[in-house]
């Protein structure tokens, strides 16, 4: 009964027109430089360092860096925007695969084609990738297992928090505090030497929902508070849980350890309510992924680390080192603007 | 009537179970907990419960809370606003926000789902562009703020818990005093009768567009004061689903021009009160959703199974 209204076509022009308009801000940039890309798992703001460090070593290197983020911690994005940086002519990926264990075969194809280097997660042994850069979780796991024994030194509960237990570096790093605990590789709780693991509560990444939780949890726990300790394995967990402690009026006598740089927890130590946290170098993730790349575009083999891993060193901040850290941070965040 | 009494029910066996599982000194807390969380949420759903009512539908809440709060907490932690300043802006915002919604569904004829399922995306990535995808939150400064709206206490409630007192007393009189509220109701039950008997059905739908969207602003600075800490790509997320289950749950129908604010707020603190049950109960985290899910979806079946059969008796 209609007939094609006239408004549905300055309608798709308009949508167009839009789009063209914001993707003015991609510039493409000198048409010779080498090209590669950067791709993070999630959109989460531990990657702006990353980005930090890709654009310092575009610079030094003179290369041009497309840095990525999916909008969902999901494979099917990432797989889509992979697939559009190829059409797009990138010449090097480094990414940190969302499902190591089932887009194996996906990058593997994806490595035949250009040079494909994996930073913060790895795909499994037997990959193609060219090699694998990030932090050692295990090892990071047990730097936090050791300040528990330092803050609970005769023993203690522990409950671990996490925003799920399918990524990598989740389940590498709650290995690591329950190893540490325990005293061996392999470790299952729930008896862990002296310390004992109550339970591992997942948020499903949703910050407010590991608050709630955390809440009930204090609420029904019956134990004493003193020996009570919460390790937050990923960057809102041991500040979300301090709210919550502040919550139940707990605050200073149940302890908390955790993982990231997030400003809430820095002040949380500062404030001696927080014992200490594990920090990766994000920065060096970005820096380090794009000169390997580069390297590897101009053939130069020699770039890669020695056995195709780069474990970048994770660091234990804790009261009396936070005002340092946090100053360094603020200026690899806000680099001074190059004239 | 029966409804409310049938939904108080189920509640309090939630709660008596709830207790029953908890040592008794710490009743006291999760009671409180669970006034901040009715009062946080119960807000938004009344929102939420508002525009169903009217027959609308806004699927954009929770990303919207995403930009509110990452304008809020950017605004005053960078930028160097006054949190007053803050949050006339986010208020301002979610005026501004609903009204766009109102006059593409009233004005250029959009369904609301559409037009909010493009708000979900719009905003959310406003949010992550605004934050430029770094966290932000007031660190330990604004000390009052964080008081005002969330850390205040009264005769051993949060603060939280008071404003939904005070907007349900706003939203009762609105919707079940005022012209205002029966306009809703007709406009929901039939929007083309409504038109046909000379109500002005466009500027009441835009008004209740506004409505909507100036709770999830006023949930964002709950929130940032509850919690202290924005992510821009993930705060609020999915939280249109709380809403809108609150909403249903206390009796709005999806088909619109049914609904009660006291049904809202119930539905509300059940939704709550049985996360909580489930989490204390000790149900896997894996199971946790399906848990949740299964028992709704009863109590769903279970309103439809008395709704008919008292149809029935009705007719027979």
């Amino acid at each position: 009964m209609h007939a094609p209204r006239p408004i549905s076509v300055s309608f798709s022009a308009i949508i167009t027109c839009l789009a063209l308009a914001m993707s003015g801000g991609c510039n493409r940039g000198g048409d010779d430089k080498i090209h590669v890309a950067f791709v993070t798992n999630n959109p989460h703001a531990f990657w702006t360092l990353a980005e930090r460090g890709c654009e310092k070593a575009a610079k030094d290197f003179n290369v041009q860096v497309e840095f990525r983020r999916p909008a969902q911690n999901s494979p099917k994005d990432q797989q889509d925007i992979v697939d559009k940086l190829l059409l797009m002519g990138i010449q090097g990926i480094a990414v940190s695969p969302n499902d190591g264990k089932n887009q194996a075969d996906y990058y593997n194809e994806i490595a035949a084609k250009v040079p494909l280097i994996t930073q913060d997660s790895d795909l499994p042994p037997g990959s193609k990738r060219r090699c694998y850069l990030g932090t050692d979780n295990v090892g990071a796991g047990k730097a936090a297992g050791q300040m528990v024994k330092e803050i609970l030194p005769d023993g203690g509960q522990v409950v671990i928090l996490v925003g799920s237990l399918d990524v990598q570096n989740a389940v590498e790093r709650r290995q690591g505090v329950l190893d540490e605990l325990g005293g061996k590789a392999g470790a299952t709780g729930p008896q862990l030497g002296k310390h004992e693991l109550l339970t591992t509560i997942t948020d499903g990444g949703k910050a407010d929902e590991c608050k709630r939780k955390v809440e009930d949890f204090l609420v029904k726990y019956t134990g004493d508070p003193q020996k009570l300790c919460f390790v937050g394995l990923w960057a809102y967990n041991p500040h979300m849980a301090l709210e919550a402690i502040k919550t139940a009026k707990l605050e200073g006598k149940v302890k908390v350890v955790g993982f990231d740089e997030d400003e809430p927890t820095l002040a949380g130590i500062r404030a001696g309510l927080i014992h200490g946290t594990v920090v990766q170098s994000p920065f060096e993730f970005g820096y380090e992924a794009i000169r390997i790349l580069t390297g590897l575009v101009k053939k130069d083999e020699s770039v890669l680390p020695p056995g195709g891993v780069l474990y970048i060193p994770f660091k234990v901040i804790k009261k009396d080192e936070v005002d340092a850290f946090e100053k360094r941070l603020n200026e690899l965040r806000n680099p001074p603007k190059a004239a | 009537m029966k409804k409310l009494i049938g939904l108080l029910l189920v509640l309090i066996v939630l709660y008596g179970a709830l207790i029953t599982m908890l040592p008794p000194r710490a009743i006291g807390q999760n009671n409180f907990n669970l006034a901040r969380r009715v009062g946080q949420y119960g807000i938004i759903s009344l929102g939420a419960g508002v525009l169903i009512v009217s027959g609308g539908i806004d699927l954009s809440i929770g990303s919207f809370i995403g930009l509110s709060a990452t304008v809020l907490a950017v605004g005053i932690q960078r930028k160097g606003w006054s949190p007053a300043t803050g949050i006339a802006a986010v208020l301002g915002l979610g005026a501004v926000v609903g009204w766009i919604h109102g006059m593409l569904v009233t004005k250029a004829k959009l369904q609301p789902f559409v037009v909010t399922l493009c708000g979900l995306f719009i905003y959310r990535g406003l949010a992550r562009w605004y934050g430029d995808d770094s966290n932000a939150g007031l660190g330990s400064e604004h000390e009052t703020f964080r008081r005002a709206f969330s850390k205040y206490e009264f005769a051993g409630l949060p603060v939280e818990f008071w404003y939904l007192m005070g907007a349900v007393v706003v939203f009762g009189v609105l919707l079940h005093r005022s012209t205002y509220g029966r306009y809703l109701f007709a406009i929901g039950s039939n929007e083309l009768a409504a038109r046909y008997s000379g109500i002005r059905v466009d500027r009441y739908k835009i008004f209740a567009y506004m409505l909507c969207s100036l709770t999830a602003a006023f949930f964002s600075i709950m929130f940032l004061a509850d919690s202290n800490s924005v992510q821009p790509s993930s705060t609020g997320s999915l939280i249109e689903l709380y809403a809108i289950a609150g909403a249903v749950l206390g009796g709005c129908s999806l088909r619109g021009g049914e609904g009660s604010v006291a049904g809202i707020v119930l539905g509300t603190a059940i939704l709550f009160v049985l996360m909580t049950t489930v989490f204390v109960a000790g149900v896997s985290d894996k199971l946790e959703y399906t848990a949740i899910g299964l028992t709704l979806l009863v109590g769903a079946m279970l309103d439809e199974f008395l709704r008919r059969r008292g149809t029935a008796v009705r007719k027979a």
